[in-house]
């Protein structure tokens, strides 16, 4: 028994010893750009921040006017990349950025219920000006097209997953807003559109 | 050699071989998230008010329980803006050490104040807290990550004041809030002496 651990210590010794560093963002990997354009909003605090924001504030309208932005978020976002990367279209303004998380989140602590066309509206600006960001970071040798892909998936997933979770959230107590659920989602409004005011502060300090 | 020190031997040599990974990481963001979390926490004076406007507005019932969490952040990052902008405030230390102390009183007393006087007895706490937090941006930190945490860490604060608040449910929960609110009104009367140079 000891000498089979030994061995099985000496192998997996061998095994660890042998391992090279791994490469991040691997460009030579088939779909290495894929990934990245899927993973890179995470990177971004705003790109989390403005995310979570306009999917809670989709869920909570509820599923008839939130399913709009299923298709209108990953357009957004492959709209402002192809502006940015064909067209050179910047709006990477720190103060554009802060303004949109007060207005989103001012809109959660309101519970305004906005027609979906204002929704589709708000949230297309917002993917197209997101989408134009992450296009920022793209590489000369990066593959566009697995970069927006990925991009997009990423949309899709985020929007569509935190909009069901809200939706999931206040179905279960479907009542005013001023039930506690309701309370829950337009205090974390306020808190948004706190971090929202403080950043259009820091941007006029700056 | 026992099966736990080849385990352990093994986890060694995997900690020791392992390497940093670096990925688009945001300048100061971990260090800006942290000091906003902890910002509210490490100032006693800052962290009693925030649990007791929270405990205050749970005694004070419908619409202040719920009116607090949604708004008072929202104000509160106001007086942070102010704080950003260098635009100063009239002696900001001595109005926070009230703060503990008048919210301590309002706790213990079980004050009833119309919702609109509470409102802006809170909301003038709030703007004079908001500024000393935004005055003392740590300069290498992420503003937005720091933000985040500050906005975060206060509403939680706030959270843990309406949950204790609900003790008021029970005779002997009322009691004790009412003790709690005295033990912050006689902190608060302490960092009072301390802002006017009167304690050490």
């Amino acid at each position: 028994m000891k000498f089979r651990l030994a061995s099985v210590a000496v192998a997996a010794l061998a095994l660890v010893a042998s391992a090279t560093t791994a490469q991040a963002h691997i460009i030579a990997s088939r779909l290495g750009d894929f990934y990245t354009g899927a993973l890179h909003p995470l990177t971004d605090l705003q790109d989390l921040i403005l995310w979570t924001a306009i999917g809670v504030l989709a869920g909570s309208l509820g599923a008839a006017r939130g399913r709009w932005l299923v298709p209108v978020f990953p357009l957004g976002l492959l709209t402002g990349l192809v502006l940015a990367d064909g067209l050179g279209f910047v709006s990477t303004r720190p103060a554009i950025d802060a303004a949109m998380i007060l207005v989103l989140g001012l809109l959660l602590v309101a519970a305004l219920r906005i027609p979906a066309s204002l929704l589709c509206a708000i949230a297309f600006g917002l993917a197209v000006m997101r989408g134009a960001a992450n296009a920022s970071d793209l590489a000369p040798e990066a593959n566009r097209l697995l970069f927006a892909a990925g991009l997009a998936c990423a949309g899709y997933a985020a929007i569509t997953l935190t909009m069901a979770v809200t939706l999931a959230f206040r179905r279960a107590d479907a009542g005013p807003s001023t039930s506690w659920r309701g309370i829950a989602i337009r205090a974390f409004g306020g808190w948004i559109a706190a971090i929202g005011l403080m950043m259009v502060g820091f941007a006029l300090a700056s | 050699m026992s099966s736990r020190a080849v385990s352990l031997l093994i986890v060694l040599a995997v900690l020791a071989l392992a390497q940093p990974a670096f990925a688009h990481e945001q300048a100061g963001v971990g260090g800006g998230l942290v000091s906003g979390l902890l910002h509210p926490l490490t100032g006693m004076d800052h962290l009693i008010a925030m649990v007791a406007v929270g405990i205050w507005g749970a005694q004070l019932g419908a619409p202040a329980i719920w009116v607090l969490p949604i708004t008072f952040p929202l104000v509160m990052a106001f007086g942070g803006v102010l704080g950003v902008l260098k635009i100063p405030l009239p002696m900001p230390e001595v109005v926070i050490a009230l703060s503990a102390l008048v919210l301590g009183v309002a706790v213990a007393l079980r004050l009833r104040l119309p919702f609109a006087a509470a409102a802006v007895v809170v909301a003038v706490f709030a703007i004079f807290h908001g500024h000393a937090h935004g005055a003392e941006l740590p300069g290498s930190a992420n503003p937005l990550a720091y933000g985040v945490g500050f906005v975060v860490a206060t509403g939680l604060l706030h959270l843990c004041g309406i949950a204790i608040g609900t003790l008021t449910r029970w005779p002997t929960g009322e009691r004790a809030i009412q003790g709690l609110g005295a033990v912050i009104a006689v902190l608060g009367c302490y960092f009072l002496a301390q802002s006017l140079g009167v304690a050490a």
